[in-house]
């Protein structure tokens, strides 16, 4: 198995923070969401994984050693740093022809067309939206096979979100291409990502396949007398409310059939962040 | 890094009108013969250069150079590079001037002293940027900005200092002999600062 992003052993202490001993593997060819709250350490990740920041552990792109080499082939959208406001969409075009050999400036140009991206702009008068698909143009605009996106969708409507989702499922068709995508918004990733990891306070609390969260994960709602007929080994969290009680299962199938339940819910990952983090 | 130089001219283009206004404003006080422009001139691109860390440092331009390839070295070498090109266009621009205003004063013009202010020019920027660098890559522009005024402070006390305890005239000669070897002084002084800054850069965090 090709891998985009090998993570091993990822460790990097802060004065109140640490991210702790995390480790996850992206394959070639798959989009893997990384979820958390904020706080949570994905920035950390992301950064470390680009070495913004130094850390301790074992980081390994596109299989390679050399990690210029690597990112020769990353497109990045980062959460809050960009090129400097004074600039505009054509100055930019301007520098990262003379910085990537495979800049296109061809289709970073349909880009700002088809985003409507006004070239002479500075990009402090661009709405947040705006300066949002500018950041993914400039990501996606020297072919590279993996995007490395912190926060890509956050401050854009529903319509604009829709068309960058759809910029990076063509971006997919490509079989070599993989995508490393944080997020707060999870419905977003519900329609594109192969795989999730859920971090929490530095640590990883889930690495799963995302179909398999969706289909085989549930939730089951009953009262105190029911659950105190549930084996503790069946649920992973319970989260008490005023009248009942809500289980977060991991096996639909297994449990319906063990407790002969007849309502058991899908779950979102939205759900899902919320039980593993409230629930006890 | 070609790339990281053009960014940082594409500032300095984006800044140009307020530059510009600078140096005819200047340009006006040196013809009336108020203001001394050989010594301010210069120190235009000490102004530019603070404004273009200012704008990477409110961007965060420097993490997101990081994620290109090569990033971390060439950001510093660009700065450098940049900042070259800057102390010779604005050193150039004073030669012009001592011409053009020579020109239109009908005054002959004195060409040691147009070269040594050239030269006096070009140690003297080299210098404060060569000290101020180091310090910003370390610090950060924000912080690095105090650090700089502390400094002045110091290099003024001491050269005031130094004026009234050491005889004039061996002063004289420390900088005739700076004038003769002017090149090697800068360059050594260049190289010296530059392995300082990438060596705090490549430590640095964002």
């Amino acid at each position: 198995m090709k891998k985009a992003i090998e993570v091993k052993n990822l460790t990097k202490e802060y004065k109140d923070f640490k991210l702790d001993n995390i480790s996850f593997t992206l394959p070639v060819g798959t989009i893997m969401g990384f979820i958390g709250e904020n706080g949570a350490g994905k920035t950390t990740t992301i950064k470390s994984i680009l070495d913004i920041i130094k850390y301790d552990g074992e980081i390994k792109l596109m299989d390679k050693d050399n990690k210029n080499e690597a990112l020769k082939d990353i497109g990045v959208v980062l959460d809050d740093a960009f090129f400097p406001e004074i600039l505009n969409a054509k100055d930019i075009n301007t520098i990262m022809k003379s910085t990537y050999q495979n800049w296109d400036s061809k289709l970073y140009f349909k880009y700002l067309n088809d985003f409507k991206i006004p070239s002479k702009k500075q990009i402090k008068q661009l709405s947040k939206g705006m300066h949002k698909k500018l950041e993914i143009a400039v990501a996606l605009a020297h072919h590279p096979k993996l995007l490395i996106l912190d926060e890509p969708t956050t401050g854009l409507d529903p319509v604009a979100r829709s068309e960058i989702l759809e910029i990076f499922q063509n971006f997919m068709v490509d079989p070599e291409c993989s995508i490393f995508i944080s997020s707060h918004i999870t419905s977003d990733l519900e329609h594109i990502a192969d795989y999730i990891v859920f971090i929490n306070e530095g640590k990883i609390l889930l690495n799963e396949k995302c179909h398999v969260l969706l289909e085989e994960y549930g939730i089951v709602k009953c009262k105190k007398e029911e659950l105190e007929n549930i084996a503790k080994e069946d649920y992973i969290r319970v989260r008490k409310y005023r009248y009942d009680y809500e289980l977060l299962i991991k096996n639909k199938k297994e449990f319906k059939k063990k407790y002969n339940s007849e309502v058991i819910d899908k779950i979102s990952l939205e759900e899902l962040m919320v039980l593993m983090l409230k629930g006890e | 890094m070609l790339g990281f130089i053009k960014k940082d001219l594409l500032i300095v283009k984006g800044n140009l009108k307020t530059f510009l206004l600078i140096f005819v404003f200047y340009a006006f006080l040196a013809y009336t013969g108020d203001v001394d422009i050989t010594f301010i001139l210069p120190f235009l691109s000490v102004m530019v250069m603070m404004s273009s860390f200012s704008y990477d440092a409110y961007n965060k331009w420097d993490s997101y150079a990081l994620s290109i390839p090569k990033g971390r070295e060439n950001i510093v070498k660009a700065k450098y590079l940049v900042t070259l090109i800057l102390i010779t266009i604005t050193s150039l621009l004073v030669l012009f001037l001592f011409i053009f205003l020579s020109y239109i004063k009908k005054e002959p013009l004195d060409l040691d002293m147009v070269f040594s202010t050239f030269i006096g020019n070009i140690i003297g920027t080299v210098l404060v940027e060569c000290v101020m660098y180091p310090i910003i890559f370390k610090w950060g522009i924000e912080k690095a900005r105090i650090a700089i005024f502390a400094l002045v402070i110091i290099f003024v006390v001491t050269l005031g200092f130094l004026i009234s305890k050491v005889d004039t005239i061996n002063l004289n000669l420390v900088f005739n002999y700076l004038f003769k070897y002017w090149y090697i002084f800068t360059i050594l002084i260049l190289l010296m600062s530059l392995a300082l800054s990438i060596h705090i850069y490549r430590k640095k965090e964002f």
